[in-house]
């Protein structure tokens, strides 16, 4: 499993650097609005069928995919390393597999929430 | 020597044939007030407890010999003024090392990771005496400059979170100086370097908690290094997936 | 008194031929000096996972239909929600900042013949691009823009 993990890092390296560069470009305006300033009515919350028109547009489903999947990488990278710093280095090799399963389960569930709009 | 201000050194201390653990124990004495911690350490080895041990060579931040830590951090106690502290200064070992004696830490954990980065230049041939010297323009040196600076003192070792947590990782002076010859435009070593880069020590194991530029005594920012010697793992990797390679390298 | 490093850390292949003491960890390590910010750091990772299934979450109920998408805005006003997303907006913004911070001097020095920008150019850069998504992004997502 070591050399499992060694073998397929620079990909998930990548993925996490995507998830801390591209989810932090898109999260910052998605939590704003969707988590703060709609829900407290500083703004009109997305009408259903707006949403969906523009979730359902090519461009809208490639940035919905990755607004989902990406950050779950660098979520599942960043948990990983807490583990590490509190002394679970001797586990790594049974914890961080289970860390990663959970971001390529999210990441496909990602690509069908997007294909299935 | 009586009318100066004294401060109190709590240093610690291991005696391998006598002591199960490391313990502290108290000095205090009287300071001049252009004195660096070393000075001071080596005026308690002088006048008043011959049994301190503890490593130290240049007095002038160049040999990396006198890393310790000063009140928790990793510092090269030549460079550390002793007016720029309080009343009391705790003096221990680099942290993350096994402790010999002292303040004396086993150092052969890390050559064993410096070694294993082959930091010298690699050639696939080299080149005959009368082929003249390698040439290497300004703008080539100056890639790599920053990263030839380090003198081996290991306080990034002592900082770094992941030296603490995983013992193979290869740590931030290995792989800025590993990185060094990587960059280092007369060197056609990389791939067998990136064998080492990509192993058990392996890079990736970095997180960027950027501890040992903040205490490297020299300005050699190996986060910078660390961090970049990822990417080109990457680039390489992406590139092997392209265009694989037969099995020399 | 600092606690104990991994037990192996930095020790030899070969052992010295006097007994040592376990190596100690940096007694500021984790929560105190400049290790806080780091340790936080790596903690956002647990935010960025719920907001990356909640996000799933939003997206699954566009999928499913117009009843689940009104009930999941309608659960999304709950004071529970809107403090988690405070407290998503910061970790965001801080992980942002820091991550920013360094990226300029991880880019290696050259790709081949391409090399970056200068440094602060790289900066500018993330921080216009960052700037100017979120206010197109946030325009989007309150019906400004694209109505």
């Amino acid at each position: 499993m070591k050399n499992l993990l060694l073998k397929f890092e620079p990909l998930i390296w990548l993925l996490f650097g995507q998830g801390i560069m591209i989810g932090t470009l898109l999260l910052t305006g998605w939590v704003l609005i969707l988590g703060i300033a709609a829900p407290l009515g500083w703004v009109a919350p997305l009408e259903f069928e707006h949403a969906h028109e523009l979730a359902a547009s090519f461009i809208g489903r490639v940035v919905l995919a990755a607004l989902i999947a990406l950050p779950l990488w660098k979520g599942a990278h960043h948990m990983r390393h807490v583990f590490i710093d509190m002394g679970g280095a001797d586990r790594d090799s049974k914890v961080a597999p289970l860390l990663y399963l959970i971001s390529l389960a999210g990441s496909v569930a990602a690509i069908v929430a997007v294909v299935r709009l | 020597m009586s009318d100066l201000p004294k401060k109190k050194f709590v240093i610690t201390r291991f005696d391998p044939d006598v002591d199960e653990v490391p313990k502290t124990q108290e000095y205090e004495i009287p300071v001049e007030p252009d004195w660096k911690v070393l000075d001071a350490l080596n005026f308690i080895k002088d006048e008043i407890d011959g049994t301190l041990s503890h490593r130290w060579s240049c007095r002038m931040a160049v040999c990396g010999s006198c890393g310790m830590m000063v009140n928790g951090e990793p510092k090269l106690t030549c460079k550390e003024t002793l007016a720029d502290y309080g009343d009391t200064v705790e003096v221990s070992p680099l942290a993350n090392f096994p402790i010999v004696r002292d303040l004396v830490v086993e150092l052969d954990g890390f050559m064993d990771k410096f070694k294993s980065v082959k930091p010298w230049i690699i050639r696939a041939k080299e080149l005959a005496v009368d082929e003249g010297p390698m040439r290497q323009s300004p703008e080539e040196l100056e890639e790599f400059k920053q990263f030839s600076m380090c003198i081996n003192c290991m306080l990034c070792y002592s900082a770094c979170p992941v030296v603490a947590n995983e013992p193979e990782f290869l740590g931030p002076a290995a792989i800025a100086l590993g990185h060094r010859y990587n960059v280092d435009s007369r060197d056609e070593g990389a791939e067998r370097r990136n064998e080492v880069f990509r192993g058990e020590g392996t890079v990736f194991s970095c997180s960027f908690a950027n501890e040992c530029s903040e205490v490297c005594p020299k300005h050699v920012d190996p986060a910078a290094a660390v961090n970049q010697a990822k990417f080109n793992a990457v680039i390489d990797w992406a590139k092997g997936l392209v265009l694989p390679r037969g099995g020399e390298s | 008194m600092a606690r104990a490093s991994h037990p192996h850390a930095m020790h030899p292949k070969k052992p010295g031929s006097t007994r040592t003491a376990a190596p100690q960890m940096p007694p500021k390590f984790p929560m105190a000096g400049r290790y806080r910010a780091y340790t936080l750091f790596d903690w956002t990772g647990l935010i960025y996972l719920i907001l990356g299934f909640m996000a799933l979450e939003i997206v699954w109920a566009l999928g499913t239909g117009k009843a689940e998408w009104v009930a999941l805005m309608e659960r999304f006003q709950n004071p529970i929600y809107v403090i988690f997303h405070v407290l998503a907006l910061v970790s965001v913004i801080f992980v942002g900042v820091r991550f920013f911070g360094f990226f300029p001097k991880s880019q290696p020095p050259r790709i081949g013949p391409v090399k970056p920008p200068p440094q602060p150019v790289i900066l500018g850069g993330l921080y216009v691009a960052w700037i100017g998504i979120s206010a197109v992004f946030s325009l989007i997502l309150s019906g400004a823009l694209f109505r």
